[in-house]
């Protein structure tokens, strides 16, 4: 080996500035930072935290993306190994770090050309887009595929580059016309969410086309082989089939789904009306085998035959289950909100108050431009999501700009409808009966976030050293210190580039067999306490961000929409809201996390312990001495 | 009886007959298999969609993903009586007892006999080297008692290895249960990679061969002349043709006699 690096790195990211014009190969981080960072979302934050200007605003043209692969993407040996993670300041919080990762194909192949990842600066004034191969990297130009859905997008960039294997990312009319929640689509239906498509229509970024044949070298493959086996093993009993599709499964499992703007939860018979007419197929990810992601033509209806493409995310449903449509028209509405490329979360919980205000008489036919928001109704759903995404209208341009300036707009009592954290969104499902999640979801930066999981008992992996539970889901003893356990071994897949759909931390070997395919990938000798705290690197990270922007702690319980934390509406978990246990919960998971429990920022002393030095002018006892000398 | 056989023959451990089987109706088009045998082989990750010297599996049609609602595995069959180790005149391609039919790259001298001969059209040549690339059933595994990679990979359990005779059982049963059929026992005078298939041979993209031994080996003439009666493919490879042309003469009909029937 020749390189400083290990291994599972293709040693090389790509710096695009779009105002300049120009396009530069660098090094990766040598050994010492990547052993601390590994890579994906933490490796992301880090370049962002010490690049973004503090002043800097989501779509100013200095603003960064940042989009890194870790060494397990692309490996080919192991499920999940098939994320690239995005780190940018957020458009829908204005003031948070925005995160953002997708699987599929497009990461891996960016690897495959040769790249661990990229870094985009500056504002192109035309519209282009990048093509990224092993010989060349280019900006072309792409006026004639802006504006078109993401969909036809995809499939006319790949014939206009003659390459018949390339893999897209691209944006739709949402993140062309600057919606705060414009998303990045690649591989048809895989979608990388929390404004980063925005930024790309900021900076008149249309796509990111990528085709390589290279593979990551790797310190032992037979090694990997029998690790990945193992991690097969542990996520057998998650992997999907067609059946599973055919349900609405994740509401099942805790007994909750969106309903009218999140004021019912209770799931009904024809929710998936016309599924079992449908046909499905699974669709994975690079290599995986936990076959999340599918593809359905829909068997009946009026939208017959239309053939669409999802990844695992059931988010999407309960996003239009929340505005009372139903069965297969969800799935149409599906494809609809990819093509265009919004967040489901943040047009649903918009949405949500409009039709509620609208039922309410609070919202006129003259305000909606003509429009009828009568629940269930898929034309008002899909002239919205075309509004939302041009910015037309009073409405549409309110819808772009997210849940609580529909609100604030509206006024009289629909501020008390929002559904919202600190301005963006939570990932969509109702998640106001499980405790965890609650946890997670308002600790977030305001979109999604590493799903806490409800793990009533401490992972298989980790009772040697954790030895929390049996938690009870209704008291709060013992949430604080599972979440932020749960949120370490979470990120560290965002870290390694592995999908939390291909972790399984309740088996057995759900955790060791991941570190120990890191360890044959790169050749380290990675512990399980180290790849926790790799995970809670990840974690500080964003507080530190966040924090140098005018975030606290304090925002996880008071920036957040008043529905969000009414006690849960109807169904077996009637009444029960984590709000009772607020602040509380919430001041204890910063704790636990050597954070101060109002600022947010880590402790010194936690910036030593994890190696984080370079950061202690951020630090709470820094920012304390700061106030207190202001003072 | 080994050596009645027009073509070089081996074993790799037990001798024991093994089949790759491949259900149809539990493929999802994935195309994990494409990747696991270029992965496993070292081959570079190109070319998903069609046949090459480095792509040696394809899932038909050659549609992206998810836009069929049926596939169909294309690669080396492993056929009893390989008709590209029968034509090669180098002996360069073995068929060992347990199933693989292996090329040799250090002795294929890119002569495209056997692309040709091949009746299932699976052997690639590469374009700077000239040599014939293909599924080795990966024959190092077997040896080692391990299922071919692509088999390992299978999300879906759609491809399955094994004794023939279990994989044959399997694979019969599987097509009552599925109301199909089994492909690939006899088409050639029988296979090791053993089809469930759910529609025609056409509406799977696959290719029908009939069931004779040996069919007639379709060899441009011009290919045909090139290796007898020219240097072209090297002076050592005129002499390896040649002394297996003195040993095996009974080889010589199944290459150069037009009028051959096919046997059955």
């Amino acid at each position: 080996m020749t390189s400083q690096r290990p291994m599972g790195y293709m040693g090389r990211i790509l710096r695009v500035d779009l105002t300049r014009g120009t396009i530069r190969t660098e090094d990766l981080p040598e050994e010492p930072v990547l052993r601390r960072y590994v890579g994906g979302d933490a490796l992301a934050a880090y370049m962002v935290l010490r690049e973004l200007p503090v002043t800097t605003k989501p779509f100013d043209p200095e603003s960064i993306v940042a989009m890194l692969t870790g060494p397990l993407t692309g490996t080919g040996f192991t499920p999940g190994g098939a994320k690239i993670s995005a780190a940018f300041l957020s458009p829908m919080t204005g003031n948070t770090l925005g995160l953002s990762n997708t699987a599929g194909y497009w990461g891996v192949e960016l690897k495959q050309a040769g790249y661990d990842g990229l870094v985009i600066t500056g504002a192109s004034p035309r519209p282009v887009y990048l093509l990224i191969t092993e010989k060349a990297v280019s900006l072309e130009d792409a006026s004639k595929f802006w504006g078109q859905g993401t969909r036809a997008s995809e499939t006319l960039l790949r014939e206009a580059v003659g390459l018949k294997d390339a893999r897209v990312a691209v944006i739709g009319p949402a993140g062309e016309n600057l919606v705060r929640s414009g998303m990045l689509l690649n591989d048809y239906g895989h979608n990388a969410a929390h404004g980063v498509g925005g930024i790309f229509g900021s900076k008149k970024l249309k796509a990111i086309v990528v085709h390589g044949t290279a593979r990551p070298p790797i310190h032992d493959r037979k090694e990997l082989i029998a690790a990945g086996d193992r991690w097969r093993q542990a996520v057998l009993v998650t992997k999907r089939t067609p059946a599973t599709k055919r349900t609405v499964g994740h509401g099942r499992e805790w007994g909750a789904v969106n309903k009218l703007n999140w004021r019912s939860s209770v799931i009904e018979a024809a929710d998936t009306r016309g599924f079992d007419e449908d046909r499905i197929t699974l669709r994975p990810c690079f290599q995986c085998s936990v076959l999340a992601p599918w593809t359905v033509e829909i068997g009946e209806g009026p939208h017959k035959g239309t053939l669409l493409q999802f990844n695992g995310g059931s988010e999407v449903m309960d996003a239009f289950y929340n505005l009372g449509i139903k069965g297969n028209d969800v799935l149409y509405l599906w494809g609809r909100i990819n093509d265009v490329g919004i967040e489901c979360a943040h047009f649903s919980c918009g949405a949500g108050v409009a039709f509620e205000a609208y039922e309410k008489g609070l919202l006129t036919k003259d305000q909606t431009g003509g429009l009828e928001l009568t629940w269930g109704s898929v034309d008002a759903v899909e002239r919205l999501l075309d509004i939302t995404a041009r910015r037309e209208g009073w409405l549409g341009e309110l819808m772009a700009q997210g849940p609580l300036e529909v609100a604030q707009a509206i006024g009289g009592e629909a501020p008390n409808w929002a559904v919202h954290v600190k301005g963006g969104v939570p990932a969509m499902h109702d998640w106001r009966p499980l405790m965890g999640e609650m946890l997670c979801q308002l600790t977030a930066s305001g979109a999604m976030k590493p799903q806490s999981g409800g793990l009533m008992n401490p992972p298989p992996d980790l009772a040697y050293r954790e030895k929390w539970g049996p938690l009870d889901p209704r008291a709060p003893e013992g949430w604080a210190s599972q979440h932020l356990v749960t949120e370490q071994y979470r990120h560290f897949m965002g870290v390694v580039g592995g999908c939390w759909h291909a972790q399984n931390a309740a088996k057995p070997d759900g955790l060791k067999s991941i570190v120990d395919s890191l360890n044959a990938t790169t050749g380290w000798d990675f512990t399980l306490d180290e790849s926790l705290d790799a995970g809670h690197r990840a974690i500080l990270l964003r507080s530190l961000f966040d924090a140098q922007r005018g975030w606290s702690a304090e925002d996880d319980w008071k920036r957040v929409g008043p529905r969000f934390l009414e006690p849960v509406p109807d169904g077996k978990h009637q009444g029960f809201t984590i709000a009772r246990y607020l602040p509380e919960i919430i001041q204890e998971y910063y704790k636990l996390s050597g954070r101060h429990e109002a600022s947010g920022r880590p402790f010194l002393a936690t910036l030593h312990r994890l190696g984080l030095e370079e950061f202690a002018h951020h630090s709470h006892e820094h920012y304390e001495e700061g106030r207190l000398r202001g003072r | 009886m080994a050596d009645k056989l027009p073509f070089p023959t081996a074993r790799l451990n037990g001798g024991e007959k093994k089949a790759i089987s491949y259900d149809s109706s539990a493929c999802i088009g994935c195309r994990q298999c494409v990747i696991a045998c270029q992965d496993w082989n070292d081959l570079p990750r190109a070319g998903r969609y069609a046949l090459s010297a480095t792509t040696w599996i394809t899932m038909e049609p050659p549609l992206a993903n998810g836009t069929s609602p049926l596939w169909g595995r294309n690669s080396c069959r492993h056929c009893d009586y390989p008709m590209c180790a029968t034509v090669c005149p180098v002996e360069a391609i073995t068929k060992y007892e347990e199933g693989p039919v292996v090329i040799d790259q250090d002795l294929c001298i890119g002569c495209q006999y056997c692309v040709h001969a091949c009746p299932w059209g699976v052997i690639s040549t590469h374009p700077e080297s000239g040599k014939s690339y293909k599924c080795t059933m990966c024959a190092g595994r077997v040896s080692e008692d391990l299922k071919p990679f692509c088999v390992h990979m299978c999300p879906t359990g759609a491809l399955d290895f094994g004794a023939r005779t279990e994989v044959e059982a399997r694979v019969e049963a599987r097509a009552k249960e599925v109301e199909g059929y089994v492909h690939g026992r006899r088409e050639a005078g029988g296979t090791q990679v053993l089809y469930v298939l759910t529609q025609t041979l056409e509406g799977h993209a696959l290719r029908s061969v009939a069931p004779d031994r040996y069919p007639l080996a379709k060899i441009p003439l011009a290919l045909i002349l090139k290796g007898p009666f020219s240097l072209s493919l090297g002076i050592k490879a005129k002499f390896r043709a040649i002394k297996s042309a003195l040993i095996h003469p009974g080889r010589l009909k199944y290459r150069y006699w037009p009028w051959r029937k096919p046997e059955s």
